[in-house]
């Protein structure tokens, strides 16, 4: 287990500034101060960090594409929405070592010019945002966080805002939008944040293990961040592992570390002692693997990208030989048919129509041709929706089906019984598309069934 | 409608930004804390405060699972239903916790203390099935803890 970003985590008096301090809080951003802006971006370039909160985006080439013209307000978002099923790392950051994520708050506000920053929490961390509140108002009565940063004439302002339960508040435009005091209906791009980003304003959104490790970064130069990793991979990454294992948990490890050897030791093996069936390595948007396919893997961008799947949030789901893939693929979709904010039709329509015919199949109700449906219904999202969640929503779809077809082609009816399917009173009607009500998406609730005019 | 000290934490939003607008998703996380709803009448009281359309406000909280248009019991119990709680047993969980407690997800016991939800993943996979009284994190729970934690 490495142990660079979580060095400190463990000890709980972490969370006081004092003992905070001892460790070495503060002194990234001490350092930070102590360089023009545009040294502070260069050196996280350097580092090769990349962002932690899903896409993987460099993070120095984000923040270079600031650029404030006369009168503008630059903000810095935090994004501590985290709401990626099986996703718990950014909460076990907060938890433990909130000073660590202020201070990289700090450092990325400098470093692109802002002095105001937020950092958007789920609803659902409310006793986080007090562990965080808390640790913030320390350091500002401590003058490292004010009006005056260390005595730097740097000033800087952080606002902690709570959500109040939507996934796509994670999405970085659904986040502004509800930062904004709107539906989190998530923006068409371009214009991308940096140029019209809250409130119109040039905005950086970055995820809340990111900002922690440019603290480190700033504290201990990038050429240590890149001591540990692999090539593309720099630094080390905080795997959250939860679902058929010994030892669920947030561990930290080193980008390109055995993937097979993290779950044996690390994870503590499969529960129960049972066998592998599939790992999905990155939170639920991303493909699943096979145990097969996950043996030869290393944890890291490159490897996952490899064998079609992606490190994405670090959000590792273990499923153990005993699970119903099926079940679980119908688990997944109807977060996703919940989740969708509606506003556009592929992915409001498709991913109720996903969750549908998966619990027709799983109701012993399928249709012959139910297989090919739901990988149609998925080809007609892809790459048709304003954000990722609609792309998000068709990966454990395909993958699943692909990977373990003989398992959902036994759902399949007998060629005769499927003649004698009968609409249950939940499918669509005559005339009508879209799916049941049970399916109803956020903008359905407001406006209606979106289909009713159909 | 409001406690002085929820005024003045939206009060303090509001003084966040120029827009009004952005102090809306405060009024309605402390709406809700206070008066267990966002209702018909909680959104006219928010929008005269802030200036905004009846409509406004009720389209944005309209759109939030934590905001809810009829009030909720004294306190939510929320079990996760999330992919990685599933696989640790939250439905079994959830059946008993719904038979002890004699209703079913979505609804307030007869006495008024708790509603029952079941949400997507909350967040805290590691301690599976997960669960939440309010804000506070109580996974991984078994039913008979839950039966404990509702007589408390
Ligand atoms: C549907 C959806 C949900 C997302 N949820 C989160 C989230 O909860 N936390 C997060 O950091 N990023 C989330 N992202 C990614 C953000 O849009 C954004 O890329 C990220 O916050 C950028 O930070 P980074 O560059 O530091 O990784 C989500 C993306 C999508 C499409
Ligand atoms: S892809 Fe889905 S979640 Fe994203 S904007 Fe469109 S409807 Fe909303
Ligand atoms: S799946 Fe239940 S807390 Fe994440």
């Amino acid at each position: 287990m490495a142990q660079y970003l979580t060095r400190n985590a463990l000890d709980p008096a972490q969370r006081e500034l004092q003992t905070a301090l001892r460790a070495g809080a503060y002194l990234g951003f001490k350092q930070a101060l102590s360089l023009p802006p545009q040294e502070v971006v260069a050196e996280i370039d350097a580092s090769g960090l990349r962002g932690r909160g899903g896409a993987g985006f460099p993070t120095g080439r984000k923040w270079s594409f600031i650029h404030a013209k006369e009168g503008q307000t630059v903000y810095l978002l935090c994004n501590a929405d985290e709401s990626e099923p099986g996703t718990f790392k950014d909460h076990y950051l907060i938890e433990r070592d909130p000073h660590l994520v202020l201070e990289g708050v700090a450092i990325g506000a400098y470093a692109i010019g802002a002095h105001r920053a937020y950092i958007y929490m789920r609803g659902e961390y409310a006793s986080l945002a007090e562990t965080l509140a808390a640790a913030l108002r320390e350091a500002m009565a401590a003058d490292i966080i004010g009006p005056n940063c260390m005595n730097s004439g740097y000033d800087l302002r952080i606002t902690i805002q709570l959500g109040a339960g939507a996934y796509i508040c994670g999405e970085e435009t659904g986040l502004i939008q509800s930062l904004e005091g709107r539906r989190a209906y998530p923006r068409v791009r371009p214009p991308f944040p940096a140029v019209h980003g809250f409130l119109q304003e040039p905005t950086v959104v970055n995820n809340v293990e990111t900002l922690a490790c440019a603290a480190r970064i700033m504290a201990e130069g990038a050429e240590a961040f890149k001591d540990h990793g692999t090539g593309r991979s720099a630094g080390t990454k905080l795997i959250s592992v939860s679902g058929a294992v010994e030892r669920p948990g947030v561990y930290e490890v080193e980008l390109g570390y055995p993937l097979m050897e993290f779950l044996q030791g690390e994870a503590g093996g499969i529960r129960g002692g049972r066998g592998l069936k599939a790992i999905i390595p990155g939170g639920t948007s991303v493909p699943v693997l096979t145990a097969e396919e996950a043996a030869p893997l290393t944890i890291d961008y490159e490897s996952m990208q490899s064998a079609g799947t992606m490190l994405g949030s670090g959000g590792m789901i273990v499923f153990g030989d005993d699970t119903s893939m099926p079940q679980a693929l119908l688990r997944i979709a109807e977060f996703y048919a919940h989740e969708s904010c509606g506003e556009c039709t592929p992915c409001r329509e498709g991913t109720g129509w996903m969750a549908w015919v998966l619990r027709r199949l799983l109701a012993g109700e399928g249709r012959p041709g139910d297989l090919g449906l739901l990988l149609r219904v998925g080809d007609n999202i892809e790459g048709r929706t304003i954000c990722g969640l609609g792309d998000a929503s068709v990966q454990p779809v395909r993958s699943f089906i692909r990977k373990f077809r003989p398992e959902f082609e036994a759902l399949l009816p007998e060629p005769v019984q499927a003649v004698a399917w009968q609409s249950h009173g939940h499918g669509p009607r005559t005339g009508r598309f879209g799916p049941p009500a049970e399916e109803a998406t956020r903008s359905e609730a407001v406006d209606g069934p979106p289909t009713a005019a159909l | 409608m409001l406690s002085k000290d929820a005024l003045r934490e939206i009060e303090a939003a509001r003084a966040e930004e120029d827009s009004p607008r952005h102090a809306l998703l405060t009024a309605l996380r402390v709406t809700q804390g206070e008066r267990r709803q966002v209702g018909p009448e909680e959104i006219t009281y928010i929008a005269d405060l802030l200036g905004l359309s009846p409509a406004l406000v009720q389209g944005v909280a309209r759109f939030y699972d934590q905001i809810s248009a009829t009030p909720t019991g004294q306190h939510v119990l929320s079990l996760c239903r999330g992919i990685s709680c599933y696989l640790c047993g939250a439905d079994e969980v959830a059946a008993a916790v719904g038979e002890l407690l004699g209703i079913r997800p979505g609804e307030t016991t007869a006495d008024g203390r708790f509603t029952l939800r079941l949400v997507e993943c909350v967040g805290d996979c590691d301690r599976a099935p997960a669960a939440m009284v309010d804000d506070r994190f109580v996974g991984p729970v078994a039913a008979v803890a839950i039966d404990n934690l509702t007589k408390m």
